[in-house]
């Protein structure tokens, strides 16, 4: 097939899922045999395709990170103010570049991936008459607990609008039901994968950071309310009535920071906590390595990529159980992202049992064969044929 | 008997009986005793009486746990009422076995073992004369387990009629056992045990509906000399419900034996002593009759079970010594062989069996649990011993 993806950031631009999806999930469509066109906002770094059968093609001059960009005007805190008008203006010049390139050579159909892309893929398929396939990595109603209603009514309309739906979990799948009244009978459930060869533990990190043999936890994600990382430190302060030696390390950045950095100096965690900020690829493979557990406290996460980052590098991991991850994974321990004292408990169970490390660690790539990218993209195939032969009914 | 959420953030300083309370979960365990009791015990022990007593020729063995019958008693006195008048007809047999329904045939030492078999002997008394045939937790049987039960002075041992024991033999014969003289090995059909445990309600299997005339012929069809059904007692009612018809195969099944004149009942110690034994059979390791491995791995197959396991045996030594009787009996409870088998993490179709009785959400829980029940425990004993 000849297809128009539309995306929003593609390595080494990227702020988290949606980039690591659309790269391997491109990656592994062109070695099926498929031709895409991948349309992105400028990113003003170095992007190249990896493969002969991708063209990237940045369509507008902006330059947004949505997911990380931090302002201290409350709603508008986790998108920044330009971010709707960018998010219309790229989708517009979006859709007209699909039908322009359409008209020369015509696609199959056109794929966007959350709100951001949707309306672009919208137009581009009307004025095109091209199946619309819409993926959804997460929901406006993930991301935040205020939602913001002109994301919300982009949501519902993409919805509406396109031929199929994909959800990354089931949860998600659920949610696109309850909150955006998607029709249940469109959704496809298509899970993520790893590159789980990527991640095996290399054994000795080069990091700067000191920790003495002290047994390390770590937190890696975006530094918002959807993650957990309030949760996480409150739970740090418990483990360490028990276990005194224990590090904490946050990897990420978001609008969060200050009032993480704040906490951590009231609850007296100063000398336990480190903030490593936004981690370069590399680096996250290592810090997932040397951490003895991974702890991914979500209050809602509508897959959770890391997780399966973490237990491909030999790390057990304790996930909350409001995460689409958790419906496919049995290696990991669950937790309620509000019980703080469990997810302590469990933090020090991982710490102090080996037998339990080793169990879980031992029945963690008999889950990870089952997620693989090579799986999502036959997934993802099946569901372009089904909206291809719908649309010509 | 269900163990209690434990939180290792909860304050310590509790004696050997508090800890008894802590540990366990004695509301939950009182609401399950109740509810199969309800829905099984009492209506299935009522059945056997009216059977029993419409059919001289009738005979039943029993094998329940110390343990069952304590919380019985505490919780609801009429189910150990109903045992006792089955056993009053004289023709139902109790089976020795292990008080706590442990693993210690297992441990290094006997000690603990003979321990608890001399108290599970010391708990079905009021039912029976000293019983004359052994029953290893979960059918745990190997040639030194049925060694041990002869100088113990059994006459004969429960074992799983395991196919890769028996080769090209069949389980419906007695057999004498490797490296011991007297003691006779009675094996469990499981084919025809497990198509009334587990298949009777199965509606995928092809012999479904199953009727007492049916299963009886099967029996009437089966060459040999005697074949040995043991199932679950839940399986009357609790793993099939009352709706399957299992109640009424039940009540139907006693008269359709007997139509066939070949067949008759016997008692597990009848058949220890009167049939003569076909050959011989051997189990260097332990064999069992749970998962598809039929080995002692539903306990012991993982790290996490095997050093749980091994964090309770040692802690043998140091409680004796203590002599605290609570602390003791605390000890026994926790080693209640259900509380290893929530914590495997076999995979394929086992697995299903294990989170289908488990109450944790995953073997990791359970263990987590477990382990940190059985480190609060040692660390109470460490105390204790400073003293």
């Amino acid at each position: 097939m000849r297809l128009a993806m539309l995306g929003w950031e593609f390595p080494p631009f990227i702020s988290g899922g949606l980039g690591v999806h659309c790269y391997e999930l491109t990656r592994r469509l062109a070695e099926r045999g498929h031709q895409i066109d991948f349309f992105m906002p400028v990113s003003g770094k170095n992007v190249t395709s990896p493969h002969p059968s991708i063209r990237l093609i940045e369509v507008s001059p902006t330059v947004l990170s949505p997911y990380l960009t931090f302002t201290k005007k409350g709603k508008l805190a986790n998108y920044g103010e330009g971010l709707l008008k960018a998010v219309e203006v790229y989708n517009a010049l979006a859709a007209k570049m699909v039908a322009e390139e359409n008209a020369k050579n015509p696609y199959s159909l056109v794929h966007a991936h959350d709100w951001l892309t949707a309306p672009g893929a919208q137009a581009a398929a009307r004025l095109s008459r091209l199946p619309h396939v819409q993926t959804f990595h997460s929901t406006e109603f993930d991301r935040t607990s205020t939602p913001w209603d002109a994301i919300v009514r982009i949501e519902r309309q993409a919805a509406s609008d396109a031929d199929l739906l994909i959800a990354v979990s089931k949860r998600t799948q659920d949610q696109l039901v309850s909150h955006l009244g998607a029709n249940t009978g469109k959704i496809r459930v298509v899970y993520n994968g790893v590159d789980a060869g990527r991640y095996v533990s290399n054994g000795k990190p080069a990091m700067a950071i000191q920790t003495d043999g002290k047994p390390i936890v770590l937190f890696l994600g975006r530094l918002t309310e959807q993650k957990g990382p309030v949760q996480f430190l409150h739970a740090a302060k418990k483990v360490l009535e028990k276990r005194p030696d224990t590090l904490f390390f946050i990897a990420g950045t978001g609008e969060l920071m200050p009032l993480l950095i704040n906490l951590s100096i009231e609850l007296g965690l100063t000398e336990h906590v480190r903030f490593l900020g936004f981690l370069p690829d590399d680096d996250q493979r290592r810090i997932y390595s040397i951490a003895n557990v991974y702890v991914m406290p979500s209050t809602s996460e509508p897959f959770g990529i890391t997780a399966l980052e973490a237990m491909a590098s030999g790390t057990p991991i304790i996930i909350s159980k409001t995460s689409g991850v958790g419906e496919v994974v049995k290696s990991a321990l669950k937790v309620d992202f509000w019980d703080i004292q469990g997810m302590a408990g469990k933090i020090l169970a991982v710490l102090q049992y080996s037998s339990l490390r080793n169990s879980m660690t031992g029945m963690a790539p008999e889950d990870l064969r089952k997620l693989t990218w090579e799986k999502c993209a036959q997934e993802t195939e099946a569901v372009y044929s089904e909206a291809v032969q719908k649309h010509h009914k | 008997m269900r163990l209690a959420p434990f939180s290792v953030f909860a304050p310590d300083g509790a004696d050997g009986g508090e800890l008894f309370t802590r540990y366990f979960n004695h509301e939950l365990n009182r609401q399950i005793l109740q509810k199969v009791a309800t829905k099984c015990y009492l209506p299935t022990n009522r059945l056997l009486l009216e059977l029993l007593e419409k059919h001289p020729e009738l005979k039943i063995s029993f094998s329940t746990t110390g343990v069952f019958l304590e919380q019985a008693r505490l919780y609801m006195p009429e189910v150990v009422d109903s045992f006792a008048a089955l056993a009053r007809t004289g023709r139902v047999e109790f089976l020795s076995e292990t008080y706590y329904h442990s693993l210690s045939s297992l441990f290094t030492e006997q000690t603990e073992f003979e321990e608890q078999v001399k108290l599970h002997q010391a708990a079905i008394a009021p039912f029976c004369q000293k019983p004359s045939v052994f029953r290893n937790t979960e059918a745990m049987f190997s040639n030194d387990i049925a060694y041990w039960a002869e100088c113990m002075g059994y006459k004969g041992i429960m074992a799983e009629g395991l196919d890769q024991m028996l080769g090209w033999r069949s389980p419906t014969y007695t057999y004498s056992v490797k490296n011991c003289s007297k003691i006779r090995a009675l094996l469990r059909h499981y084919k025809l045990s497990d198509d009334i445990g587990y298949r009777f309600s199965q509606k995928s299997w092809n012999e479904w509906p199953l009727t007492a005339p049916k299963y009886a012929r099967w029996l009437a069809d089966t060459p040999g000399d005697c074949t040995n059904l043991f199932m679950d007692y839940e399986t009357f009612g609790e793993h099939h419900w009352e709706d399957t018809g299992i109640f009424n195969f039940l009540r139907a099944l006693p008269g359709e034996i007997l139509k066939h004149p070949h067949l008759e009942f016997a008692t597990p110690s009848e058949i220890a002593a009167d049939v003569v034994p076909k050959g011989e059979v051997e189990a260097p390791s332990v064999i069992s009759w749970a998962d598809n491995e039929r080995d002692t791995s539903a306990w012991l197959g993982n790290d996490m079970q095997r050093a749980a396991f091994s964090e309770l045996t040692s802690l043998e030594k140091p409680i004796k010594e203590l002599n605290d009787p609570d602390l003791l009996r605390t000890w026994r409870h926790l080693q209640n062989s259900d509380h290893l088998y929530y914590c495997c993490t076999k995979s394929l179709s086992d697995q299903d069996v294990h989170n289908y009785f488990s109450p944790y959400e995953s073997p990791f829980e359970s263990f987590i649990n477990y382990m940190n029940v059985l480190q609060d425990l040692k660390a109470h004993v460490k105390k204790r011993q400073k003293k």
